[in-house]
């Protein structure tokens, strides 16, 4: 089943193109983790999925509502929570969550006890009664997470949830988020990797507005290959040399002792080394050792993300 | 109009939570109380036959502290209605929860309006006082307050539109400031555009000081209360395009 279907969006700002012909599913009850760098048309494709941004061209579908034709049925089926988790600063946290369950429709018996759930699940409990501008920024954080959730909605969608938190309310969020699988359909924006791999089974990859990447978080891993070479020669003329080949994406290069080098050798999805290998060796560098390194999803990131491999080429030595 | 009364509970609590609401409540009842004391003070010093005006002609009609008070008033209560919400980003929850533009447009507006009416309402005293001492005219009465009402929901209108037009409070205030001044002066125009000119005829019609002198005679006339409805109407219909309008920026 799907919960979320995007189809060829594009959204454009003038003659600025934020988003062009994305498409991308998300299966209900996942927890999808939403990546790229910033910049790369992640809020603004929350936005258009949470209806408070209209596209260029393109269908979005939420839980089977068309989020144009059918906005409301969508947005009575959203959970959202924008990047800097908007609160009005003169409610206290229960008086909020309550407006809001009104507001998204909840209806008065179930109110309180859904109210009192959301604060529940975002461990914000303790503050109930607290002014919501007194709170810090971590609080902020979580009771907009409690708004998103208090109608119980089909779908979350969160965009940088655990931005702005100290390290123990990251744990706290990202436990929640777990729990969050199955009941919820969790889309969850970040360009914290950790993130990902601690809380998502799935990701979609946005990179400069296009989509670069979609599925399990194997599709990350198998995207990018990275290699130690060791080989005689000075560090710069080897990296020079690697850096030419096509297909690679970064090279760092390390002197291991005089004469000897050893290269980190990043390449794009699914290319070989041999081509490296060659060209290393016709320079005139004898290669002693070729291992793979397996890709961190760090590396995998970078590798789907850049594509200028010019200005990212940095010897680490 | 599916979100109209939580909205509309939050925006009267999210008005008097703020300290604005008493500084401008207390400024009003300061400034029509003294309006009052005046008054009287002045029409128990005149003879009687050189009184041409009832107490609340000279209350809500030929007075210029009405006005004053409006513009002093309005402005302020509307600037935040949209612009605040803009500049803090809370309008992205509040419109991607599932409520319908005119709901919000709406309500916030009844807000504004039922905190205007609710600020009116002690100098209701004034005419309990002055129908103890002598006679009053209570359809007068009720035609001025109708009056107050119709023009203060008019200015509201023209703030609420203010609002939505910029993310700052301040260029909010000082828009409908300016267009609510405009209107002043454009009723001005009656006194000094000559008898007879279209020019004359149209600062007539539109002019918020004739309504009020001749709503404090206890005169309702249809065309005024149909201007008034315009003004209530058309920045209405503004907000309405203007809110939708943003989500295409």
């Amino acid at each position: 089943m799907t919960a979320i279907a995007v189809d060829k969006l594009t959204k454009r700002y003038g003659t600025h193109l934020a988003i062009h012909d994305v498409s991308f599913t998300v299966p209900r009850g996942s927890i999808t983790g939403f990546l790229g760098p910033n910049g790369a048309g992640k809020t603004t494709t929350l936005r258009i999925l949470a209806g408070s941004l209209g596209k260029t061209s393109g269908t979005v579908t939420v839980a089977g509502f068309d989020v144009e034709t059918s906005s409301l049925e969508a947005r009575a089926r959203i959970g959202y929570l924008p990047e800097q988790a908007p609160l009005y600063p003169e409610m206290r946290v229960v008086e909020y969550l309550t407006f809001r369950a009104e507001l998204k429709g909840v209806a008065r018996r179930d109110r309180r006890a859904w109210v009192d759930e959301a604060m529940e699940k975002a461990v914000v409990g303790g503050v109930r009664d607290a002014m919501i501008g007194k709170l810090s920024k971590g609080y902020r954080q979580r009771v907009g997470l409690a708004d998103a959730l208090v109608a119980r909605p089909e779908i979350v969608l969160l965009d940088e949830p655990t931005a702005g938190l100290d390290p123990n309310q990251i744990h706290e969020v990202r436990a929640l988020l777990r729990g969050l699988g199955g009941a919820h359909t969790v889309l969850l924006s970040t360009h914290v990797l950790s993130e990902v791999e601690a809380s998502c089974d799935r990701v979609v990859v946005l990179a400069r507005g296009e989509l670069v990447a979609e599925g399990s978080l194997e599709v990350l891993h198998a995207a990018a290959g990275s290699f130690v070479v060791v080989l005689r020669g000075e560090p710069e003329a080897a990296r020079t040399v690697a850096s030419a080949v096509a297909d690679v994406t970064r090279v760092e290069a390390s002197s291991v002792d005089e004469g000897t080098t050893r290269l980190v050798v990043h390449l794009a999805a699914s290319a070989s080394i041999d081509p490296v290998v060659a060209a290393l060796v016709s320079a005139g560098m004898g290669v002693r050792e070729v291992s793979p390194v397996r890709t961190s999803l760090e590396e995998a990131f970078r590798a789907l993300t850049l594509t200028d491999k010019g200005d990212e080429t940095g010897a680490s030595s | 109009m599916r979100g109209f009364w939580p909205i509309f509970k939050r925006e009267l609590f999210a008005f008097f939570v703020t300290p604005l609401a008493w500084v401008l409540l207390t400024v009003f009842l300061l400034v029509q109380g003294a309006h009052f004391f005046l008054l009287v003070d002045h029409l128990s010093t005149v003879t009687a036959d050189a009184g041409d005006q009832t107490p609340l002609e000279a209350f809500f009609g030929d007075t210029v502290v009405l006005y004053l008070v409006l513009f002093l008033l309005v402005p302020p209560m509307t600037m935040r209605l949209f612009a605040e919400e803009r500049r803090s980003g809370t309008i992205e929850t509040l419109m991607t929860a599932p409520v319908s533009v005119p709901a919000v447009v709406l309500a916030k507006y009844a807000a504004a309006l039922v905190t205007y009416i609710a600020m009116w309402l002690p100098t209701v005293l004034y005419v309990l006082i002055l129908a103890r001492t002598g006679g009053i005219d209570l359809h007068a009465a009720a035609a001025s307050y109708l009056g107050v009402i119709v023009v203060g929901a008019g200015y509201l209108a023209i703030g609420l539109f203010m609002s939505a037009l910029t993310r700052s409070q301040f260029l909010a205030l000082l828009g409908t400031a300016l267009v609510v001044l405009l209107l002043f002066l454009v009723g001005m125009g009656e006194f000094v555009t000559r008898d007879g000119t279209t020019l004359h005829d149209v600062c007539v019609h539109l002019s918020v000081w004739s309504t009020m002198t001749e709503m404090a005679r206890g005169v309702v006339d249809s065309r005024r209360l149909v201007w008034g409805a315009t003004l209530i109407v058309l920045p209405l219909f503004g907000t309405v395009r203007v809110v939708d309008a943003w989500a295409w920026g």
